[in-house]
């Protein structure tokens, strides 16, 4: 067994992916925690690995349309520097770890991690993201939210690699993201909120609430996003009891040695309460 | 898998495998011994280097991802102009207590000042937020780099 | 204070360090070293039915209890401790034997290919569990007047109990220790506190004479106490190692490991009751201090006890039972940590006299001068205040620094301000500096002088100030004062580097020789001038009745937090710490800054985000991810000033200054966090889930 290659173009990690047992390998900043053995110990790995990071085909970042197109190696602090990142999206990239792991980890890491503690997800969910999976003889486009099946598990065959991310365009008034960590320096989420929202004349136009961390998955639910739509938001207050329930329903968390099941439940329909009073009454004309 | 990389301005070919660190290598191979082991994850930054100009952590990158790259470490960059001022703001500021955090520091400082060369006080306490320092609180090491930015460190 | 012995000096080891040239011990090689790699117990408690080892490749050994020679238990104040575990294990993670190889990967290798059967037996995990079985270790009691009387006269009894957690020291370099034998001696080198303590474990575990043992400390990447009795452990394993296998053994720690594993600050369960007189004053205190001590019980009796003398804090509180017990569970071993069972007490004599002062109406700074020590007061194990104390100046300053009473009055919702006061004994407790009797040796060679201590550097700045008292009492410059290594072979011993103890006690012997040689530098172009330690006469204990003077002087400390709690999430922000300290002297500025804001940065750490949790045994918070300590963005800003009150028997004045920073911020925060959300707070860390459990509001 190889043990890593380093292609020189997308259709030779594409050959790679088709003839052997490969695995990815992007920022590493997963990777090498998962496989790490210790003290001056080389990580194990039981594949080849796939250095992809420095593939110029996925080093792309644009804007086709209104639709960003990021690229598979771009990693989080080139993210951060470009002027077409909108801002709600870097206010989260800002508080995923520090530079020194964003300078290497990249946002097709986070995603295909498919942690429900990865901080970009709950924006890609709201945005309605997709991934684009090519493999020697096919390309894909899936919904982050249909690509990421369960914790650690997506949808991605074993031929084929995640080459870029695309953001549709959306435009919100009211924009809200919080992410409680276990201090404020670098820390993984314990629990996480992003709430969206475009308003006129007192109206919800648009809204999208999403939150890490807190279920097995990313919540986010059209169903009671839908049942805001339209609302003028002085009767927001009016059915507050009943969203929270609904999304009490969704929120199903876990004990961990980072926080409580308890407490996330709690701070997350307190967040879902704050966004929904504090910041959208502030909208109203 | 045989990488080519730049260590401290020289040119080096090495035949290792993919995965191994490019701190053990620093240490091991080279008897870097200003990267350091804290942690191993990522949690501490005493293992960095500067890579292209950016602080990375040299526990997280295999020898795989290396290919082409410019590692700078703490030796070799204390040698350099800027590498002297920081140098002369840590001492000044006492930023230094045990000093198995300190090389880190300096590599954190370094790419912080060369990305702003004036940051203020917020700045540089996000900057320094994946190094740890168990001594200090922090305090100094702060002050020590406003020193550096003052005297220049991010304009050489 | 910014001239003379204050002014501060360049750090003598800073520039190696910032230029990645200073040796650690994982930095070193021994020609045809092995490392070791240790396999440990699985279970908290149980019976070890059998090991089976895989095979064992050419220069592969495993090292375990039948190679020691000599004793196979850790020596410290109570020897308990297995070097190699044998039939029983008593806590996850103890010690089985090493794993010992050239290549640290095949080693990883061969310990996952280790099977071990055991028979798993009920543990005792918690303070409640371990307090209802009764596994008790150490049982200490003292008190002061006659406390029945004043509970019978109270105007009123109030009670409360108060807890803190574990903490883990997290010094940045992990544990690291080596052993080697050359020509007949057995070197040891590694990251530690107290060489001495290494050694004489070893005379006992190892079996052989002093004459052939030396341990030499390397750089040391912070301690924190943490390398105070633990290296004598590992110290221990790696000799055998060295001495089965005739090749150097270095082992290091993974962090992982080092955090399940090595000793941590104790965790405390505090029950206080306190009689008010007629005129709201409290006149009598009944404590009783529950330590879980872990699976052995090591050097926790003397935590216990600094613990107890503590109980008080700066108050003068006449009639007083004080109890303590340590408890043995099947938890990692809890062990030295800054503070040294003083931070614990502190806490809840200072949230008691906070919520006493609350309950009553009264402004809590108030309420607490009111109760302060003063010269002449009688400690509260019946020894005698010899020194000024200057509270009244300290508690003036901060309050001016921090324009307290002018934000007690403009304060915002959830956001607080909370005062500490504090003390702490500086030295040994009790017989402990008359026991160890610390030696120095001060030799000149011509114009410059070598000083020869047993004191580690270990980040404190201990090589700096030592060399600077030296040299500003003989009048030369600090370059022509040497720092010996730290090598048994070749330094005397002065003394583990404990206790706050190098400067004030360490450092004053070699005051005392660098006078004498001053006096008799013309003498010749060679001198040596040796000091011992000699108790001071007007010092009484007495260790079977914990009477007398505990402590031979205090160090005297105030803070105030300020911090603000999102309303939400319950996180809490400390935005700024003020302190005002007495430590005698301050002998070197910047180097004393560094030291107070260390320890104020580790102390809003232990109070607010360091939670570590037993689960059966098991540390749930086991590395650098899960387990967090404060970085630069948790950190507020901190003022610190000092008041000057030269201590006549400490080195140009000196006293003890490095655990002092630790146990203020605590209580400060804890009180800020109370101000903050107006509810008692009775134990830390005060972690966003706790806090919001006990609000009922959704
Ligand atoms: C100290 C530290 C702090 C961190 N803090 C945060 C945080 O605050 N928030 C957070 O969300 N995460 C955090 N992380 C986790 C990690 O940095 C992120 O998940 C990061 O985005 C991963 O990206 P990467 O490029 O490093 O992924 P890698 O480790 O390279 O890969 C991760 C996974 O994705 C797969 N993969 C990568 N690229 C591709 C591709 N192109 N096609 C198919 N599969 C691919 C890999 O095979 C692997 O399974 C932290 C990690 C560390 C070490
Ligand atoms: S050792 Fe690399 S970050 Fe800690
Ligand atoms: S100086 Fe010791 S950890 Fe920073």
């Amino acid at each position: 067994m190889l043990d890593g290659y380093l292609p020189a173009k997308l259709s030779e990690a594409l050959d790679m992916m088709a003839e052997c047992d490969c695995i990815p390998f992007a920022g590493g900043t997963d990777l090498m925690v998962q496989h790490a053995r210790g003290s001056g110990v080389r990580p194990c790995f039981d594949k080849t690995l796939l250095f992809v990071s420095a593939l110029k085909e996925l080093k792309t970042f644009d804007l086709m349309g209104k639709t960003l197109r990021i690229g598979a190696a771009v990693t989080l602090s080139e993210l951060l520097e470009n002027a077409a990142t909108p801002q709600i999206f870097k206010e989260i990239l800002r508080q995923m770890a520090a530079a020194p792991t964003r300078h290497m980890a990249t946002l097709a890491g986070n995603i295909c991690n498919a942690s429900p503690a990865g901080d970009t997800l709950p924006y890609l969910y709201a945005m309605d993201a997709e991934v684009i999976l090519q493999s020697r003889n096919e390309t894909r486009v899936l919904p982050v939210a249909d690509f990421i099946t369960a914790p650690k598990r997506t949808q991605r065959k074993n031929d084929e690699l995640l080459t870029g991310i695309r953001i549709p365009a959306a435009e919100f008034n009211v924009e809200s993201y919080r992410k409680l960590g276990q201090r404020k320096g670098m820390s993984l989420t314990k629990a996480s909120f992003l709430g969206l929202a475009s308003t006129a004349n007192g109206r919800i136009e648009d809204i999208r609430i999403a939150l890490g961390s807190v279920a097995p998955h990313i919540v986010r639910s059209r169903k009671i996003e839908s049942k805001l739509t339209g609302k003028n938001i002085k009767d927001i207050p009016g059915i507050l009891q009943e969203l929270q329930k609904d999304y009490s329903a969704l929120i199903r968390p876990i004990d961990d040695a980072r926080s409580t099941a308890a407490y996330r439940k709690q701070v997350s329909l307190r967040l879902i309460r704050d966004f929904l009073i504090n910041c959208m009454l502030k909208k109203i004309p | 898998m045989k990488i080519e990389f730049t260590l401290n301005g020289e040119k080096k070919h090495l035949d290792v495998h993919a995965a191994t660190r490019l701190l053990d290598v620093l240490r091991g191979h080279f008897g870097l011994i200003g990267v350091k082991e804290g942690c191993g994850e990522g949690e501490c930054g005493a293992c960095m280097v500067l890579i292209n100009g950016r602080a990375m952590n040299s526990c997280m990158i295999p020898m795989g991802n290396l290919e082409g790259k410019n590692v700078i470490t703490p030796e070799a960059f204390c040698q350099s102009e800027r590498g002297r001022i920081i140098e002369d703001a840590f001492m000044e500021a006492g930023a230094v207590q045990c000093g198995f955090c300190t090389p880190g520091f300096i590599m954190a400082t370094a790419s912080l000042l060369n990305a702003n060369p004036d940051p203020d006080e917020a700045q540089i306490r996000e900057a320094l937020s994946g190094n740890l320092c168990r001594c200090t609180g922090y305090t100094a090491i702060v002050r020590a780099v406003r020193i550096a930015a003052g005297k220049g460190a991010g304009a050489c | 204070m910014k001239t003379g012995i204050s002014k501060a000096v360049e750090r003598t080891d800073a520039r190696k360090k910032i230029r990645g040239e200073a040796e650690y011990i994982a930095d070193r090689h021994f020609e045809e070293q092995l490392y070791a790699k240790t396999i440990r117990s699985s279970k908290a408690k149980a019976r070890i039915l059998e090991i089976r080892l895989p095979e064992m490749p050419a220069d592969y050994f495993a090292v375990g209890r039948n190679d020691v020679p000599g004793l196979n238990r850790m020596r410290t104040v109570v020897s308990d401790h297995p070097i190699f575990a044998e039939e029983q294990v008593e806590y996850i993670g103890q010690p089985l034997f090493l794993l010992v190889g050239p290549d640290r990967e095949k080693l990883c290798d061969l310990a996952d290919m280790v099977n071990i059967r055991y028979e798993e037996e009920a543990g005792v995990f918690t303070l409640e569990e371990a307090e209802k079985q009764d596994t008790v270790f150490t049982d200490y009691q003292y008190r002061k007047g006659d406390p029945a009387a004043a509970f019978r006269d109270a105007a009123q009894i109030i009670e409360e109990e108060f807890r803190t957690g574990y903490q883990e020291h997290a010094y940045l370099e992990p544990q690291g220790i080596a052993a080697e034998y050359r020509n007949g001696i057995l070197y040891v080198y590694g990251s530690m506190q107290c060489p001495y303590y290494v050694r004489n474990a070893l005379l006992e575990t190892m079996a052989i004479p002093d004459k052939q043992i030396r341990i030499i400390q390397t750089v040391t990447g912070g301690a924190f106490g943490g390398k105070e009795e633990f290296p004598s452990l590992t110290a221990c394993q790696v000799a055998v190692a060295a001495k089965k296998t005739e090749k150097p053994v270095m082992m290091i720690y993974d962090r992982d490991e080092d955090i399940r594993c090595s000793t941590k600050r104790h965790p405390s369960l505090i029950r206080c009751r306190a009689a008010l007189d007629k005129n709201n004053a409290v006149t009598g205190l009944e404590m009783d201090v529950l330590l879980n001590a872990g699976a052995y019980n090591g050097l926790s009796p003397v935590v216990l006890q600094r613990a107890l003398f503590s109980a008080t804090g700066v108050y003068d509180i006449p009639h007083l039972r004080v109890r303590g017990r340590n408890y043995r569970t099947n938890m990692t071993p809890s062990g030295a940590f800054r503070g040294f069972g003083a931070p614990q007490s502190i806490f809840a004599i200072e949230m008691l006299m906070l919520q006493i002062a609350v309950r009553l109406g009264e402004d809590p700074l108030e309420y607490k001068m009111r109760h302060a020590l003063k010269q002449g007061s009688q400690t509260c194990t019946g020894g005698k205040v010899r020194e000024e104390v200057k509270l009244p100046e300290i508690v003036g300053k901060i309050r001016k620094m921090s324009a307290y009473v002018k934000k007690q009055k403009n304060k915002k919702p959830f956001s607080g301000i909370g005062a500490s006061l504090f003390l702490h004994g500086c030295g040994f407790t009790g017989r402990g500096e008359s026991d160890i009797r610390g030696k120095v040796i001060l030799s000149k060679d011509k114009d410059s002088v070598t000083l020869r201590v047993s004191s580690v550097e270990m980040g404190q700045g201990a090589e700096t100030v030592l060399r600077k008292i030296v040299a500003q009492s003989l009048d030369i410059p600090i370059e022509k004062v040497n720092y010996a290594q730290v090598d048994t072979g070749a330094v005397p011993d002065s003394g583990p580097t404990v206790a706050s103890r190098t400067t004030m006690i360490v450092g004053g012997l070699l005051q005392e020789c660098a006078k004498e040689m001053k006096a008799r530098w013309r003498e010749c172009d060679r001198l040596e001038i040796e000091k011992v330690y000699q108790h001071p006469s007007w010092l009484h204990w007495d260790d079977s009745t914990f009477q007398g003077d505990a402590y031979p002087v205090y160090s005297w400390g105030a803070n105030i937090a300020e911090v603000e709690v999102d309303p939400i999430s319950y996180e809490i922000s400390v935005k700024k710490i003020y302190a005002v300290y007495d430590v005698g002297v301050p002998v070197d500025l910047r180097t004393l800054d560094g030291q107070m804001q260390g320890g104020i940065a580790q102390g809003i750490g232990w109070a607010t985000i360091e939670l570590m949790e037993g689960e059966a045994g098991r540390l749930k918070q086991s590395n650098l991810t899960d387990y967090k300590v404060p970085t630069s963005m948790d950190t507020p800003e901190m003022e610190i000033a000092y008041v000057n009150n030269p201590y006549p028997y400490g080195p140009f004045g000196a006293k003890c200054a490095g655990e002092l920073p630790f146990v203020g911020s605590p209580p400060a925060v804890a009180a800020a966090v109370s101000d903050a959300l107006g509810r008692k707070i009775n134990y830390i860390p005060l972690t966003p889930e706790s806090l919001m459990e006990s609000d009922n509001e959704d």
